[in-house]
């Protein structure tokens, strides 16, 4: 409402009945994360909310286009941002892979790819519409010819596009291959802005290398190629509805950020739990572990949202400066034999079928001492943080998949009751449910009808489903947007790579000399992992 | 469902509540209360309207459907429906006779969500003076849709005059995607927009909206040519450095035709009044800009400035015609 004066500071000229038009004039100002062509258009006013975000005229090539991510996410959220209108009338989408096939068998599969996976319904004129912006390109990545052919077929997409050389790169392929894929995109002159006359940007999939060094290494490689500010790594929690509503719920609200801190939190859990084993992704899994898989990257960052203090403004520079410093602040507990803890799932049984071992999984060693489950406690050495443990822990073959942010409220100093009154009565939570039900859940203590004084937990929900029954947009097409927008808000930097790198090499270094825990699958993870919290008179929480 | 006749308002509160405790709390947690005036006959469609943006936005509606002023004894029956045929909202209609169709805001007032938003959508025809609906006045947002008066340009000069910020018609709502395109196709454009042409029927109002939102943003006098067709059928548009760019609506399909380029074509789906109306709920502020492409298209200035509250004005149809 604040910027309502607009309309009235202009006075239009005296118009005669019969021409009955006011000129006006608007004082312009872009809304973060304009693309900067777009702030000039007259047509574009920050308080005109109804007009989507549409990105300037582009085209997006993917690497590795008939991999399984391109497959399951990248094409169907594609199809989703055209289907809700989302995407530039001029765009292009130039698939690029080893395969070696005709442009049609391509189409054929982008189009079983695109239905089978779309969150919006499916409509045909839509998807021919959009199929006639895509091409296929085969091609190894260390053929030079492919490469020319690659910038060449470019070239010409943009020209009978109306593209004005904006072209974002997706990576989807293994890490191992990116030295070959860039080298041949500087050789070919693909990442040059200054030749081309419009935007580069590349975007880079995790895992952002497997230890400092080599993040260090991968950072220099790609930013060197491209721009730092031009590169984009997606870590697809954050493009969750509820992550983002964490700043929302955080920031917007004056009821919890006063209470958000050592003096009323008790300690911070943090769960991502999947039920499904690792699937195809064996040799992938087994070098990497699920340290390196998901704490390096979900669970910090999900931990620095939590944690960090206000940013100064929301712009993407603004709030990568407050995580950073909630990075860089984190600390390992001296006792790490008892408060890091890995797991390997066993055999067991999970929702009624019978699983098999982690050592059982195909492609899996015999003797693999890889971890499907991680627990640490990790403090945070702020002002604001001092003293609160935070718990984080993720695993394979849990119960349920679900992944959640609680803060766990200390307890009152002085309850007026008996103590009978409220043995029922526990911490008081609130619960950020990042997948699945996203919502908000607020844990407190009520009375229990009746004539006696008795005081138990109830919980007070806020399921997005319900309050806003829209569905929420699938991570990846809201990141995709984003990247074509040039909107870096939900992408960590370089630096935040590197500063998670330096919390998780040292437990890495400290678990090459121990064995994981077994645990057995469909369980909440090793017997360990419940008595580090044990310890420290906690228990966790059953997500 | 609970359906009852002859009823009091206290009695339509005590039967919401319980159908809230049996129905199993479809909505727990409600956005916003919508009250749609009607008529019998339009039931039907607002039924299909509402089911379809209550899938996007959780709200208790009340449908109230004034009868005659003439009956002999006022009287109220009502219709509570959670879930059902609305969709997931918590609905009831809300039949007046008698001269309680002129205060039924006495039923509505307790039926409103706690704290929650309240938007009055008037289905067809709006009274000349909104503040002459006691509904109008307690509501948050207000929708009209001049396109269902008799004299939708008139209505539309109407609702200029009579416009408080807070208003909106859905005539403005259906050129959205047009003016989503007109948005695209000028980011590619290097220079100012010289002359701009809306072509299409001069009666219709989104055809109207549409030019006054042109003029505004672009500072240029915008006419609305003539053309074949019942609504807008093209927009034209010369740039100071010489280019032309022609957006065509052609069956669903919004073409864009640019000299030395090939055409670029976007999809451009009849939405149906449930589509709009669930893009008009997404926002409880008034609409700045629908204020500058109104004030544009009628001449009436400082919309945005004019106070948000109404006051209500007392009216007696039956007076007024035993005085005519």
């Amino acid at each position: 409402m604040s910027d309502i004066v607009t309309d009235s500071e202009v006075d239009g000229p005296e118009t005669p009945e019969e021409v009955p038009w006011t000129p006006a004039a608007e004082v312009l100002t872009a809304p973060a994360g304009t693309p900067a062509a777009t702030a000039r258009n007259p047509l574009r006013q920050p308080h005109d909310r109804r007009l989507p975000r549409i990105p300037e005229p582009c085209a997006l090539v993917v690497f590795g286009v008939t991999g399984d991510l391109a497959r399951k996410k990248l094409l169907p959220a594609v199809y989703d941002l055209a289907n809700r209108g989302l995407l530039p009338p001029d765009f292009a989408l130039l698939g690029f892979a080893r395969r070696d096939w005709g442009d049609g068998d391509f189409a054929d599969l982008a189009r079983a790819a695109a239905k089978e996976h779309a969150r919006t319904a499916w409509d045909e004129e839509v998807w021919s519409r959009l199929s006639a912006q895509i091409q296929f390109l085969p091609g190894a990545f260390d053929d030079d010819a492919a490469f020319d052919k690659l910038a060449e077929t470019l070239t010409k997409l943009c020209d009978t596009h109306g593209i004005n050389g904006n072209v974002a790169f997706y990576l989807s392929i293994p890490p191992a291959l990116f030295p070959t894929v860039l080298e041949q995109m500087q050789r070919t002159g693909l990442a040059d802005e200054g030749k081309s006359g419009g935007w580069r940007r590349v975007v880079v999939e995790k895992p952002f290398g497997h230890d400092i060094e080599s993040a260090l290494a991968l950072n220099k490689l790609v930013d060197d190629v491209f721009g730092a500010d031009d590169v984009f790594r997606i870590d697809h929690y954050l493009g969750k509805e509820t992550v983002q509503n964490l700043m929302a719920l955080r920031f917007a609200n004056q009821l919890f950020e006063p209470v958000w801190n050592a003096n009323f939190v008790d300690s911070v859990q943090i769960t991502m739990a999947e039920d499904v084993g690792i699937g195809g992704r064996a040799t992938f899994y087994d070098a990497t572990g699920a340290a390196r898989d998901v704490l390096q990257n979900h669970l910090l960052q999900l931990l620095a949202l939590t944690a960090m203090e206000e940013p100064v403004e929301f712009t993407p520079d603004a709030i990568q400066v407050e995580k950073l410093k909630v990075l860089r602040a984190i600390t390992l507990p001296h006792d790490l034999k008892h408060y890091a803890v890995r797991g390997q799932y066993d055999q067991g049984w999970q929702a009624g079928e019978r699983v098999l071992a982690y050592r059982s999984e195909q492609g899996v060693p015999a003797d693999s001492n890889t971890e499907t489950y991680a627990a640490v406690r990790l403090g945070i050495d702020t002002r604001r943080w001092a003293g609160v443990p935070f718990y984080m822990r993720t695993g394979k073959r849990l119960p349920r998949r679900v992944t959640e942010i609680a803060v766990i409220f200390k307890k009152a100093p002085h309850l007026p009751f008996s103590h009978t009154d409220t043995e029922e009565l526990g911490h008081n939570q609130l619960v950020i449910r990042v997948q699945p039900d996203e919502g908000v859940t607020l844990k407190f203590g009520s009375k229990v009808p009746g004539s006696m004084m008795e005081v138990r937990d109830v919980s007070m929900d806020f399921l997005y489903g319900e309050a806003f029954t829209e569905s929420s947009p699938e991570a990846y097409e809201r990141l995709i947007l984003d990247v074509l927008l040039g909107d870096s808000t939900l992408f960590p930097r370089n630096a935040e790579v590197e500063a998670s790198w330096r919390v998780i090499d040292p437990l890495e270094e400290f678990w090459k000399n121990y064995p994981p825990h077994a645990y057995r699958a469909g369980e909440w993870g090793p017997r360990a992992a419940d008595e580090m919290l044990q310890r420290d008179g906690r228990n966790w929480r059953r997500p | 469902m609970t359906t009852l006749w002859d009823t009091t308002g206290a009695e339509v509160v005590k039967a919401l509540a319980a159908e809230r405790r049996t129905g199993g709390g479809v909505t727990s947690g409600l956005a916003l209360t919508l009250v749609v005036v009607a008529e019998e006959k339009d039931v039907r469609d607002v039924e299909a309207a509402v089911s379809i943006a209550a899938a996007r936005h959780p709200m208790r509606v009340l449908v109230v459907i004034r009868g005659p002023i003439d009956a002999p004894k006022p009287r109220l029956d009502a219709e509570v429906v959670i879930g059902g045929r609305f969709g997931p909202v918590e609905s009831v209609v809300l039949r007046t006779y008698g001269r309680l169709s002129l205060h039924v805001e006495s039923v509505t007032l307790p039926l409103l969500a706690p704290d929650a938003p309240v938007v009055a959508w008037w289905y067809s025809q709006t009274p000349d003076l909104i503040a002459h609906d006691p509904l109008g006045v307690f509501a948050d947002r207000r929708i009209t849709n001049v396109i269902r008066d008799p004299d939708p340009i008139a209505a539309l000069r109407q609702r200029a005059a009579d416009y408080a910020p807070g208003d909106t018609d859905l005539t403005w709502t259906v050129i959205t995607a047009w003016r989503a395109a007109m948005a695209s196709a000028l980011d590619t454009m290097h220079s100012p927009a010289s002359r701009v042409t809306v072509k299409g029927n001069p009666l219709d109002p989104s055809a109207l909206l549409l030019a006054g939102w042109l003029s505004a943003c672009l500072n240029l006098y915008v006419p609305v040519e003539p053309a074949p067709g019942k609504y807008i059928s093209s927009v034209e548009v010369e740039f100071s450095d010489g280019h032309r760019i022609t957006l065509n609506n052609e069956s669903h399909r919004l073409v864009m035709r640019r000299p030395g380029q090939p055409d670029s074509i976007a999809p451009f789906p009849n939405r149906t009044n449930g589509d709009i109306l669930a893009e008009e709920l997404r926002r409880l502020d008034a609409d700045q800009t629908y204020a500058t492409a109104l004030g544009a298209v009628t001449g009436e200035k400082d919309l945005s400035s004019r106070t948000p509250t109404r006051k209500h004005i007392w009216i007696d149809p039956a007076l007024a015609a035993s005085e005519a």
